[in-house]
């Protein structure tokens, strides 16, 4: 199914590409936004990805909007998956049948930029001087391509250390005291594998899945650039730069551990990994802070989930910190301007203190504004789950660089399933470490060098 | 019982199991909770079997008017795949015409057009005639087949020419022998081609979820799809929509079963 959506993104790319630079034409970065007078429109559609509670919360984000005031009217409509929603925008543009607002996730940012289809968030911002000094500086920043803010981000999260308090305690590490550098990871993973009388392996220490993501987070924890000209945040990128030293040592210690049967290797697999972390076949596994809902009610009191900071290498570079990921807000250039007026407001509503706290207790993404975290539901929720406060205090404490901004390429898709591929060939022993991260490198700025071609 | 015959029961009770694994797989986990999918080593049999999945599935999604809409896409696919294809492979198998030959070929080179390559065109057309969100938006673009077209053409060259021949000799038109002979022996393959045609569209994702943007008009697999959630992938609730999603065309499959033996015992011309 994957591989039959990729070819059908890829098509319609194609398609878009050559016939949907009608209105406006490609790449037009200096797009403005629609006078301020301009009336909204009565009624906007919204796309979004968002499926179950979290599709429910974002209905009652809508539901609030639309009782909030009586001129316009919000519909939303959810569109499959990320990359489903992505591919049928794509078909939509060709024949001129966008909504005015849509939903997109992190990794289709240089592409959504690309397209030349997007009013940038900013021209609104800087048009009405709405102030987003209280803005989240690593949500906003991620956002944000030569410092102007291309779309407005909606749901946040990063990655951190999941860890199984009680089997700390078993093995007598301290259950408060988190391993945070690699020789500190793999030292706990050591002591946290249990073999059986069989010598077989009953639990291992330390088992992240095969997921790219992974990886750019642990290159910013590294403070390396994944992507040249600043992570492609001062201008397009035109290659990849992880084949560094940085990318070498964490190849290496991910290498070691499986190679020593002290890390688990689900493979490229984020569900196995979080459900061998739920089975406590794992002790330890890194993902998404959004997971902590779902591994608790899942857990459901068989053990205590503890969270801690990101793995990092062990000079633990000041530099180094957590990238966000999720998704973020569109608004279509190929709308009258009265509904992207419309849908601006929307924007401005969904961003309210109010409206971001009772997004975080209901579905444990990040609050977008600092303020939403002194709103009921935020409190309620940071009671029930203390362990969430890691996430937060983990972004706070990244300092705002063009490493931990993260990167953004048009083909980070791509980008992503390469080093996924590179990872797994170094842990299979198929490639030794470097090489691997030469010929994933090479690859991908091949794959650059075409995009960039394409999308002038 | 010979030994031959209670090795090949055996063979085929081993066989049906490894078939049918990933179904039992899946109504045993649609029957446990979550943590206790979460055990290692995985359990295969739910200990504490709960119908809470089916029932947060009935919250999460309407699934019956999801299943209503399949249903109606899938049978008018059925019907309007039987209707051109059978009168299409009639005509390339009994009528004779200049250029029959080469239209059929053509009309087979279309089945190695991907179906991807079409999407954009197709889109495009349904939503110029305004038939987006609307059950014809949904069927009509699959009423005709080329493999389809192909098996029946294969299956009524197998019908007796002699046939042919006495009907034109009793005065039957071409129509008359298509309805009253053609149609009724060809039962068994025109069943393959409709319950192929009725699972493929009932397996349909991509397309549904392109030409629908109200829930009312959505099919099942866009359901099953709003069952996996972005962050958390909870198999027992995915596991209990596949389950609902697959029973129907299960219990059809079994009723059509029956229709499709009778149809092959119906034998016609003898020597």
């Amino acid at each position: 199914m994957r591989k039959f959506l990729g070819l059908a993104l890829a098509l319609t790319m194609v398609t878009a590409a050559c016939g949907g630079s009608a209105p406006g034409g490609g790449g037009d970065s200096s797009a403005l936004a629609p006078a301020k007078d301009v009336a909204p429109a009565a009624s906007i559609t919204w796309w979004h990805a968002m499926s179950g509670v979290n599709g429910d919360a974002i209905n009652k984000i809508v539901a609030g909007f639309n009782s909030s005031q009586s001129k316009i009217k919000v519909e939303t409509v959810f569109q499959g998956n990320y990359d489903d929603l992505l591919a049928k925008l794509n078909t939509a543009i060709a024949s001129n049948a966008a909504p005015a607002l849509v939903q997109v996730y992190d990794i289709g940012q240089a592409y959504m930029r690309d397209s030349g289809q997007v009013v940038p968030m900013q021209a609104f911002i800087d048009r009405d001087k709405f102030s987003t000094s209280d803005f989240e500086p690593a949500v906003i920043n991620y956002y944000k391509y030569q410092d102007k803010l291309q779309s407005m981000p909606f749901n946040s999260s990063s990655s951190m250390l999941y860890y199984n308090k009680d089997a700390f305690k078993e093995v007598g590490l301290d259950p408060n005291k988190p391993p945070v550098t690699f020789t500190e990871v793999a030292d706990a993973a050591k002591k946290l594998t249990k073999k059986d009388a069989s010598g077989a392996t009953t639990r291992w220490g330390f088992g992240p899945s095969v997921y790219g993501w992974l990886f750019e987070q642990l290159m910013a924890t590294s403070a390396a650039l994944y992507a040249d000209n600043g992570n492609g945040r001062d201008n397009r990128a035109t290659k990849v730069v992880w084949n560094s030293a940085a990318g070498k040592a964490i190849l290496d210690w991910w290498k070691a551990g499986v190679d020593g049967g002290y890390f688990f290797n689900p493979g490229i697999d984020n569900d196995g990994a979080a459900n061998a972390f739920n089975a406590q076949k794992t002790a330890m596994y890194i993902e998404s802070t959004a997971r902590l809902r779902g591994h608790i009610n899942t857990v459901a009191g068989k053990f205590e989930i503890g969270t801690g900071l990101y793995p990092r290498p062990d000079s633990k570079p000041k530099d180094g910190g957590n990238i966000i990921g999720g998704a973020s807000l569109y608004i279509m250039k190929s709308r009258p301007a009265a509904e992207q007026q419309a849908a601006w407001e929307f924007v401005k509503y969904a961003m309210t203190p109010a409206v971001q706290g009772q997004w975080q207790s209901d579905t444990g993404y990040y609050p977008i504004v600092k303020a939403a975290y002194d709103t009921g539901p935020s409190k309620e929720w940071a009671t029930k789950y203390p362990q969430f406060l890691t996430a937060v205090n983990q972004i706070r404490e990244s300092p705002q660089n063009r490493m931990t901004n993260g990167a953004v390429l048009g083909v980070m898709p791509q980008a992503r399933q390469r080093t996924q591929k590179m990872i797994e060939s170094v842990l299979l022993g198929r490639e030794t470490s470097q090489a691997a991260l030469d010929a994933a490198v090479a690859d991908m700025n091949k794959a650059i060098e075409t995009y960039n071609k394409a999308n002038p | 019982m010979s030994i031959r015959t209670v090795l090949s029961y055996a063979l085929l009770a081993v066989g049906s199991i490894v078939v049918a694994f990933p179904l039992l797989m899946a109504l045993s986990y649609s029957l446990m909770s979550e943590s206790q999918i979460a055990t290692f080593p995985p359990p295969i049999v739910p200990v504490r079997p709960t119908l809470n999945n089916y029932a947060d599935v009935l919250d999460t999604i309407p699934i019956g008017r999801y299943l209503l809409n399949s249903f109606v896409v899938s049978t008018a696919v059925v019907i309007g795949q039987l209707i051109t294809a059978s009168l299409a492979a009639y005509a390339f198998s009994f009528l004779v015409f200049r250029g029959r030959q080469i239209l059929f070929f053509v009309f087979l080179s279309t089945l190695m057009i991907p179906w991807e390559a079409t999407i954009i065109p197709n889109y495009m057309t349904i939503r110029t005639i305004g038939w987006l969100d609307t059950y014809q938006g949904l069927a009509v673009p699959f009423m005709a087949t080329a493999f389809g077209t192909f098996l029946l053409r294969q299956a009524f060259l197998q019908i007796p020419r002699e046939l042919w021949d006495a009907a034109r000799i009793d005065g039957a038109s071409s129509l008359r022998f298509f309805i009253s002979t053609v149609i009724p022996l060809s039962r068994p393959i025109l069943g393959t081609v409709a319950i192929y045609g009725f699972l493929s569209t009932y397996n349909q994702y991509f397309w549904p979820l392109l030409v629908t943007n109200q829930t009312l008009m959505r099919t099942t697999q866009v359901g099953i799809a709003q069952l996996r959630f972005e962050e958390t992938l909870r198999f027992g609730l995915v596991m209990a929509g596949v389950v609902m999603v697959a029973v129907p065309t299960l219990a059809l499959l079994v009723l059509g079963q029956r229709q499709l033996v009778r149809g092959l015992t119906a034998g016609a011309v003898k020597g």
